[in-house]
């Protein structure tokens, strides 16, 4: 009998631990539900959130809307060079990012760079990602005036930083094993770098690099409207002029690029990796 | 020859790794070496090709023209240097998987070739041929096209042995190549190294005592950190309690100890000992 009794102590505490730990889960659930809603009760209050102007606006909304259409067809031919502009901007800061990034990711690994050059690096492709690309436009306007230069530099140094992090982790991921094989064959670091790191990251490369072309884009349109040219700045402008139909144009074909650009960008992914499954 | 003296690796904590290791390896030689996990084999191998630099111990590779190679007290080019003459074959997966079998292969010959040929021209078609022949060595010229990431355990143990054998190394080290194989697999594997080990000295670690008894010619049984067998492949079950520890509760007992307390001797278990470290063979 006593030796019953004991296991079934055995196995009865750390049923009751479960249980207790999962109690307490429970209660951490509960208290971080609660503290969202709190909060967000709080900011609606401290900001005056009014829900009337949001009902009155979107009323006003429909009859701006109205305002927009027919669109003005005969603006078209005008528009399509400053719709390639900010294409072309996208894509050539995404290629420059791409080049870039991948001598920032070397330096920022942890298995290629020592830690003090590893750590200025991290913290510098940081810096790049965390400046939102509006900032860096506003600066770079006052350096080299407006165009799609500043533009440009804009969207690289962004995608440099967005890049070169996602790299440095796919680099840092490389089993050591593999490292070592090549490096015991007599290869010089160049060489292991050619040999051993850039095939295991091109997928990366290319995926990564492909997304952020969609999202240069995107974010290509917005800097064209404070000052890198393109599509951006002739829907500003239409805006501002109140020529709405023309602006309409303009959005319908922002429209077509973004989208055009994802289904690119999807096709492109879908060779890539479709290939690397045949294989 | 392969001349190995006194290798020392130690634990900033000063715990002694690998505890005075020396031996050579000539012409001819298929060396084993056994001892159970964490006794120092790898690491003994990994300081003779400099991926650990050892304490203090010195380790020289002579061509047969008599030129020295060391890998220990040397700087990153005259190691670099030595590297190019030690086919490596690690356990499993070393190979780059995204490469294709055949470069592959010819990367084991990089410590030959010029880094900016491999940044702007790459590998030459004599070289592709000369890789060719390799992988035909271990029967994987099917695969040649195929990306490495694709093959099975025992394919890429074969391909990473062609890596080696496209080296011309003067000596291969083998850490564990049929450890994560199966049987038949292993046997595969043993029976390429075998014929190599007549042109070039090979030195494996191995867990299989009855495989190495086998293939190989010479056995160092290697127990913290120390050599106390060396000599012929056929081990008797004495002398495998001594290498694998007693299993009778003092596996992990250093040699000293073992060398100073009267052996407990059990013939039920010892000849139970054998058979699972034999695999059966009346040895």
């Amino acid at each position: 009998m006593g030796s019953l009794d004991t296991s079934l102590e055995r196995q009865e505490l750390p049923l009751v631990q479960w249980k207790n730990g999962k109690a307490a889960q429970r209660r951490r659930r509960s208290a971080a539900i609660l503290t969202v809603v709190a909060l967000t009760l709080l900011s609606a209050w401290r900001c005056n959130v009014d829900l009337q102007a949001f009902v009155t606006g979107i009323g006003k909304g429909g009859s701006l809307l109205e305002l927009f259409f027919p669109p003005d067809w005969s603006s078209l031919p005008d528009m399509l060079q400053p719709l390639a502009v900010t294409a072309v901007m996208a894509l050539i800061a995404t290629l420059l990012g791409m080049c870039l990034s991948l001598p920032c990711a070397l330096l920022a690994s942890s298995n290629l760079s020592p830690k003090p050059l590893r750590l200025a690096m991290r913290s510098f492709i940081a810096l790049e990602r965390g400046l939102p690309e509006i900032v860096q436009m506003l600066l770079l306007v006052a350096i080299f005036g407006l165009g799609a230069i500043p533009g440009l530099i804009a969207l690289s140094v962004s995608s440099i930083g967005m890049l070169a992090k996602l790299l440095a982790d796919a680099i840092e991921e490389i089993e050591p094993h593999m490292l070592e094989a090549v490096e015991a064959t007599g290869a010089s670091r160049s060489q292991v770098i050619r040999y051993a790191i850039v095939p295991q990251i091109v997928p990366a490369l290319l995926a990564n690099g492909l997304f952020r072309f969609e999202f240069n884009v995107r974010a290509g349109v917005i800097l064209g409207a404070v000052g890198a040219g393109g599509i951006g700045y002739i829907m500003m402008a239409a805006m501002n002029s109140l020529n709405y139909q023309r602006a309409c144009v303009a959005t319908l074909l922002t429209f077509a690029l973004v989208f055009g650009s994802e289904r690119i960008s999807d096709f492109f992914r879908a060779r890539i990796f479709g290939a690397e499954a045949v294989r | 020859m392969l001349q190995v003296s006194n290798v020392v690796v130690k634990l900033p904590s000063g715990k002694r790794l690998v505890d005075g290791v020396s031996f050579s390896v000539g012409r001819g030689e298929f060396v084993s070496i056994l001892g159970s996990s964490g006794a120092g084999k790898s690491l003994t191998l990994r300081c003779i090709v400099g991926l650990t630099r050892p304490t203090s111990g010195e380790i020289r590779l002579t061509d047969p023209g008599g030129k020295v190679y060391c890998t220990t007290n040397v700087n990153a080019l005259e190691l670099r240097r030595a590297r190019r003459h030690i086919g490596l074959i690690f356990q499993g997966s070393n190979l780059v998987k995204r490469l294709t079998v055949l470069e592959n292969v010819m990367l084991g010959r990089l410590g030959h070739i010029h880094p900016l040929r491999s940044w702007f021209i790459g590998f030459t078609d004599a070289e592709a041929r000369e890789a060719m022949e390799a992988l035909d060595r271990v029967n994987m010229t099917a695969y040649a096209a195929r990306l490495a990431g694709s093959l099975s355990g025992g394919e890429m143990q074969r391909v990473s042995i062609a890596r080696a054998i496209y080296q011309k190394p003067l000596i291969y080290l083998a850490d564990e190549p049929i450890s994560s194989l199966d049987p038949r697999n292993a046997e595969a594997i043993m029976s390429i190294l075998q014929p190599l080990s007549r042109e070039t000295p090979v030195i494996g670690a191995f867990h299989q005592p009855a495989v190495v008894a086998r293939y190989c010619t010479r056995v160092l049984g290697i127990r913290a950190g120390q050599i106390f067998y060396d000599g012929a492949p056929l081990l008797s079950a004495h002398q495998l309690e001594r290498i694998y520890g007693d299993l009778n509760g003092e596996a992990f007992s250093t040699p000293s100890d073992a060398d100073a307390q009267p052996v407990h001797f059990e013939p039920g278990l010892h000849a139970a000992l054998h058979r699972s470290m034999t695999g059966g063979l009346p040895i």
